[in-house]
C-alpha cells in the first residue's frame, strides 16, 4: 500500500467505512433505516457524538489513569449523547419522536467506544476530531444508503416525496425488519464487489511492473 | 497507581459531565417547551378550523372542571376552541390505547351539541411502518373521523364493512392498530362525554 498514514477523515468516510467495511453499529443500522429522514438524523446525531467524544478524550488522554479509561470513555460518551438528546428535542420534536429510544442507545454503539479506544486515546486532538467526523459521516452515509433503498422500495417515496404515482404498490417487506437485513446484504455485496475489482486491478498492475522489471 | 488518584479523577470527571448536562438542559428547556406548544397549537387549529382562541380545562377527580394554568399535571384535559365571536367551535380531547407495538396516543375533536367526532390526529405511536402507522396518514381511514357518531359506542369494523355512522372502517393489514383507535375513542368518549354534558353551558361561555 502506498499511503501508510491515510487522512483520518477520508479513512472513516470511505476506506474504513463503519457500516460497509468495519460492519460496526448494526443495531441502529437495521432498526431505524426505514426512512431516509430517520437515517440522516440518526447518522448526524451519531457523528456529533463521535466528534465530541473523540475530541474530549484526545484532549484529556494523558491524564486518564489506565485502569479506569473505559469508565472514563463511557462517561464522556454518555454526556455527549445526553446533550445530543436535548438538542434533537429542541430542534424538532417529530424527529425526536421518530428516533425514539435510539438516541440514548448511541451510548451502547460499539463504533463510538471503538474509536475512543483505538484512535482518540492515542492521537492528538485535531486528528481525533477529524477521525470522529469522518467515521460519523461515513456511518451517516451508510445509514442513508440503506434508508434510500428501504424507503424507495418499501413506501415508494424519497424523503417523503412520492416517486412513482398512486398506482405503485409499496413493497412493505422492505420497511419491516427483514428488509433491513436484505438491503444491508445488497449494499455489502455492492461494496465487496467494488473492493474485489479494485484489488484485482492492483494485482494486475503489480504483475505488469514485475514483468517489466524482469524483461531488460 | 494509587486508587486515590483514580477516585479523584473519576470524581472530577463526573462533576464536569454533570455540569455540562445541566447546562444543556437549562439552555434547551425553553426551546423544547416552545416546540411542544407549537405542535399543540398546530394540532388544535387543524382539528378545530376557525378557532381563534382556546381555553384549557382540567377535569378534577370529583368530576368538576377548572381552568388549567401553566404546565399540565396528570389530569385529563379539555381544550375548548372558540371562533372570533366567542362561539364554541368544538372541544379537543386526548385519548390513548395500546396498539400493536406500543401505546398510541391521539387528539380528537368533539362537537358536544351534535355528539359527533369531527377529526382525529395521531400524536404518538410506534406502529409498524408501512402497515400500522397508516392510521396517522391514510386519508381513507382519517375520513372515518369527519363525522363519527359518538352517541353510540364507536368501534372499528373489518375493512369494507362499515354500515353505520358509529363504525370505523379499519385499514386492511392494520386491523390491530385500527381497533386500538376505536377502543381509545370509545373509552375516552365514555368517560368525558358525561363530564362535558354536565358542564356544557360553562364550556360554551368559556369561563
Amino acid at each position: 500500500m502506498k499511503d501508510t498514514a491515510p487522512n483520518p477523515f477520508v479513512n472513516g468516510l470511505w476506506r474504513q467505512n463503519p457500516t460497509f467495511v468495519q460492519i460496526l453499529g448494526m443495531c441502529p443500522t437495521l432498526a431505524i433505516t426505514n426512512s431516509v429522514q430517520n437515517a440522516i438524523a440518526m447518522g448526524l446525531a451519531t457523528a456529533f457524538v463521535l466528534t465530541c467524544a473523540n475530541g474530549i478524550i484526545a484532549a484529556i488522554r494523558k491524564h486518564v489513569p489506565k485502569q479506569v479509561r473505559i469508565a472514563t470513555f463511557i462517561a464522556i460518551i454518555a454526556t455527549a449523547v445526553t446533550i445530543t438528546d436535548y438538542f434533537v428535542k429542541a430542534i424538532s420534536i417529530p424527529v425526536y419522536k421518530a428516533l425514539g429510544p435510539f438516541i440514548p442507545l448511541i451510548v451502547a454503539n460499539c463504533l463510538v467506544l471503538e474509536r475512543a479506544e483505538a484512535f482518540a486515546a492515542k492521537k492528538p486532538v485535531i486528528p481525533s476530531i477529524l477521525d470522529g467526523a469522518g467515521m460519523g459521516l461515513g456511518f451517516a452515509f451508510g445509514l442513508t444508503c440503506l434508508g434510500t433503498v428501504r424507503e424507495v422500495l418499501g413506501a415508494g417515496t424519497f424523503l417523503g416525496f412520492p416517486l412513482f404515482g398512486p398506482n405503485f404498490e409499496p413493497w412493505v417487506l422492505f420497511l419491516l425488519p427483514p428488509g433491513g437485513f436484505i438491503s444491508l446484504a445488497i449494499w455489502l455485496l455492492v461494496f465487496a464487489s467494488f473492493r474485489e475489482r479494485k484489488e484485482a486491478k492492483e494485482r494486475a498492475a503489480l504483475v505488469e511492473i514485475q514483468h517489466a522489471e524482469v524483461k531488460p | 497507581m494509587k486508587s486515590s488518584v483514580m477516585i479523584r479523577f473519576l470524581g472530577f470527571l463526573s462533576l464536569l459531565c454533570g455540569v455540562l448536562i445541566v447546562g444543556t438542559h437549562l439552555l434547551t428547556q425553553s426551546l423544547i417547551r416552545v416546540n411542544q406548544e407549537t405542535i399543540l397549537r398546530e394540532s388544535l387549529t387543524q382539528l378545530l378550523p376557525g378557532m381563534e382562541k382556546q381555553v384549557v380545562y382540567e377535569v378534577e377527580p370529583s368530576g368538576e372542571i377548572v381552568i388549567a394554568h401553566g404546565q399540565a399535571g396528570g389530569a385529563k384535559r379539555i381544550f375548548a376552541g372558540y371562533d372570533a365571536h366567542g362561539k364554541l367551535v368544538g372541544v379537543v380531547l386526548e385519548a390513548s390505547a395500546r396498539g400493536y407495538a406500543d401505546v398510541i396516543s391521539a387528539m380528537y375533536a368533539y362537537a358536544p351539541e351534535k355528539k359527533l367526532i369531527t377529526g382525529l390526529i395521531v400524536v404518538e405511536m410506534r406502529e409498524t411502518p408501512g402497515l400500522g402507522n397508516k392510521i396517522g396518514s391514510d386519508p381513507e381511514f382519517l375520513a372515518n373521523f369527519k363525522a363519527l357518531d359518538a352517541s353510540h359506542p364507536v368501534g372499528a369494523v373489518k375493512h369494507g364493512t362499515k354500515r353505520n355512522p358509529w363504525e370505523i372502517d379499519a385499514i386492511s393489514g392494520a386491523t390491530i392498530s385500527s381497533r386500538a383507535v376505536g377502543r381509545m375513542l370509545s373509552a375516552s368518549i365514555g368517560e368525558m362525554a358525561p363530564v362535558i354534558e354536565r358542564h356544557r353551558e360553562r364550556i360554551e361561555r368559556g369561563n
